[in-house]
């Protein structure tokens, strides 16, 4: 493509890779639904904005597109969490590792949604549907194990249960397969013609990523990751904080939207039509906040001159990287100790395991192997860039639900079932002495990674109470959720 | 304020988006001065250019990231399967197709869509390439796909 004006060759870096800087007013890291909002909202205010990404933008993530909802299945919850699980899983990964290299926190990342049926290993999600059509899920020794958990409403128990149901029946070893390490979702039972007209799409997936022909098989399936509620914490106006003693305070010239951001409207649990709040509200909120602060064509603050040396000296670690664990490996690994240590099913001891095996894994990223040595199109290198991402993240997730001793929203232990606020808001306020803020968990988590040993420290931030304004919205305190 | 080092091995995309001549009116209210208030389906994207000067080994590289990056999960199984079982004897004008294929759509949904018969495949992409596509998509062998493939396969003769 063509060099702008003021894209220079710089040789303060290495001599062995060209490094070429350019100069923007913004620029955006990421393409996903509300990068692009960023981006083209700054680009219309005037601002000459890079948008840089992985990926082409495709219109997957967008909510206007076909009128709102695309899905391979006809039948479609109302909350479209594929526009999100799919981000959380593999691409999200990238902003927080970002953030955490820089040395800022990121928020919340213990609190990981689940949506029951994926199917198992590819994940791709089975919609909540086949189970309101009569679908049953089914352990090893045929049984339909809901009506165990939940008498009345069985298979149509609530998705937490049904979740957590479906992991203890593993954990108790009436797993299915040759690993006991799913259930089955049935529907070979119904009339073939319900099947095709009340839930297309689901014989097709089940065909393409299972190889089951659900008109006579049952369908592998585990409760999936369906989208992470943490992520890099800002403030309203989408820019991004870090606490420093007892004080937010903004991290000048950064801001977050998206799936990779926490302003934190979610809370410890996304409730489903909240999306378009991530995408196109936030998006749009960061390109307004830097069009308020700042103006196009100021100049850009110098910095040093071998600023990016250590992306570098990475890069080229991982492209001749001649280890002895694969880059597949080692990321198998980390998903499967995920899945199985700080999924559904938390409770302390399975929690610290997980802690301990990770941290080990962390330590095998120094000893990786990679193949391809080339410098164009490098799928094995970016993969393996990715996993050094994904591997911070994970670490901070795991790490911040084993300290986490209580359940709040989709942070569920089985060793802490309850809330623990500083009051108990279940009973009248009056009375109450209040707990003091190292004794109750309604905060946020902040954690850090130093890069180099893979030490995960926590720390934590207050919850926002007060609404901007009580005169246009009168803040609501908190109260127990009941079903 | 930014400054950026790009460095010129890493595969990214330069967007500018053109200040469009199409500006539609304000939906929101209290928006900035300059902020359209577009929704997404508005914003333009750079189009997709045929590369006719690619050397083969760069476009099946570069073909084979495009397939295993994707905007949503069961187009990056399938595409990365259909990677692993043709790029490397898939000639020329094949990998064209298979390029406009998976570059030019501007919904990742649609692929897949198309693939799996759910909607009819629009007459440009209708070609022996989507074919191949659709086979794969009926999963004849009944296999289980539980992951995208690993990439050892593309090193294996050179082990």
């Amino acid at each position: 493509g063509k060099k702008s004006a003021s894209a220079k060759v710089s040789d303060s870096i290495s001599t062995q890779y060209p490094v070429v800087d350019h100069e923007f007013d913004a620029v955006v890291v990421g393409a996903g639904g509300a990068g692009l909002r960023a981006a083209f909202g700054l680009s219309e205010a005037g601002f000459n904005t890079a948008c840089v990404t992985k990926l082409f933008p495709t219109r997957s993530h967008t909510v206007a597109a076909q009128g709102g909802i695309n899905a391979a299945l006809g039948n479609m919850e109302d909350d479209n969490w594929r526009w999100h699980f799919y981000d959380t899983v593999k691409g999200t990964g990238d902003g927080t590792a970002m953030v955490t290299r820089a040395g800022l926190p990121c928020q919340d990342l213990e609190f990981v949604q689940f949506h029951p049926t994926g199917i198992y290993g590819a994940g791709c999600l089975i919609t909540e549907g086949c189970r309101g059509e009569g679908g049953i899920l089914i352990n090893s020794q045929g049984e339909r194990f809901m009506e165990r958990y939940a008498p009345v409403a069985k298979d149509l128990a609530s998705r937490d249960v049904v979740s957590r149901s479906m992991t203890i029946e593993i954990r108790e070893g009436r797993g299915c397969g040759p690993e006991k390490d799913h259930v089955y979702l049935q529907l070979h039972h119904l009339p073939p013609q319900q099947l095709a007209t009340r839930l297309p799409g689901i014989s097709e997936t089940a065909m393409i990523f299972a190889g089951v022909d659900v008109t006579k098989e049952p369908i592998p399936v585990l409760p999936t990751v369906h989208y992470n509620m943490g992520g890099i914490p800002t403030n309203y106006k989408g820019q991004v904080i870090t606490h420093v003693n007892g004080e937010d305070k903004v991290v000048p010239g950064l801001y977050a939207c998206g799936e990779a951001a926490s302003a934190s409207v979610h809370g410890a649990n996304r409730l489903g039509a909240n999306s378009l709040l991530d995408l196109v509200v936030f998006g749009r909120a960061c390109a307004l906040t830097i069009a308020e602060t700042c103006k196009p064509g100021e100049p850009v603050p110098s910095i040093k001159p071998n600023a990016g040396e250590e992306s570098v000296a990475n890069l080229d670690k991982l492209r001749f990287a001649d280890g002895t664990i694969r880059t597949s490996e080692v990321r198998l690994n980390m998903q499967k100790t995920m899945q199985s240590h700080a999924a559904v099913f938390r409770t302390g001891s399975i929690l610290q395991e997980g802690c301990e095996i990770l941290s080990q894994i962390y330590r095998d990223l120094a000893h990786l192997k990679t193949f391809d040595r080339g410098i164009v199109w490098n799928t094995d290198l970016v993969e393996t860039l990715e996993l050094q991402n994904l591997m911070l993240c994970a670490l901070q997730t795991i790490y911040g639900a084993e300290a986490r001793k209580e359940s709040r929203g989709a942070h569920a232990r089985e060793d802490y079932k309850v809330r623990i606020d500083e009051f108990d808001y279940s009973k009248p306020l009056q009375g109450q002495q209040k707990r003091p803020f190292e004794e109750h968990w309604r905060k946020h988590t902040l954690s850090y990674v130093d890069v180099k040993s893979g030490k995960v420290t926590l720390k934590y931030r207050p919850v926002i109470d007060r609404t901007l304004n009580e005169e246009d919205c009168s803040t609501v305190p908190p109260a127990i959720r009941s079903y | 304020m930014a400054m950026s080092r790009l460095y010129s091995l890493s595969p990214c995309t330069l967007c500018r988006p053109v200040l469009a001549v199409l500006r539609m009116p304000r939906g929101y209210s209290g928006a900035s001065l300059g902020d359209s208030g577009k929704d997404m389906l508005e914003i333009p994207l750079p189009p997709w250019k045929e590369r006719p000067n690619e050397p083969l080994p760069t476009k099946r590289a570069r073909l084979l990231y495009e397939s295993r990056k994707r905007g949503m999960l069961e187009n990056c199984i399938l595409l990365s399967l259909f990677a692993k079982e043709n790029l490397s004897r898939m000639d020329e004008r094949q990998l064209n197709l298979y390029d406009r294929l998976i570059n030019e759509p501007s919904n990742d949904w649609d692929i897949y869509y198309w693939a799996t018969e759910a909607k009819p495949t629009p007459a440009v992409f209708d070609n022996e390439v989507m074919a191949m596509l659709k086979e794969l998509a009926k999963n004849k062998k009944k296999e289980q796909r539980l992951r995208q493939p690993d990439l050892e396969y593309l090193f294996e003769s050179t082990n």
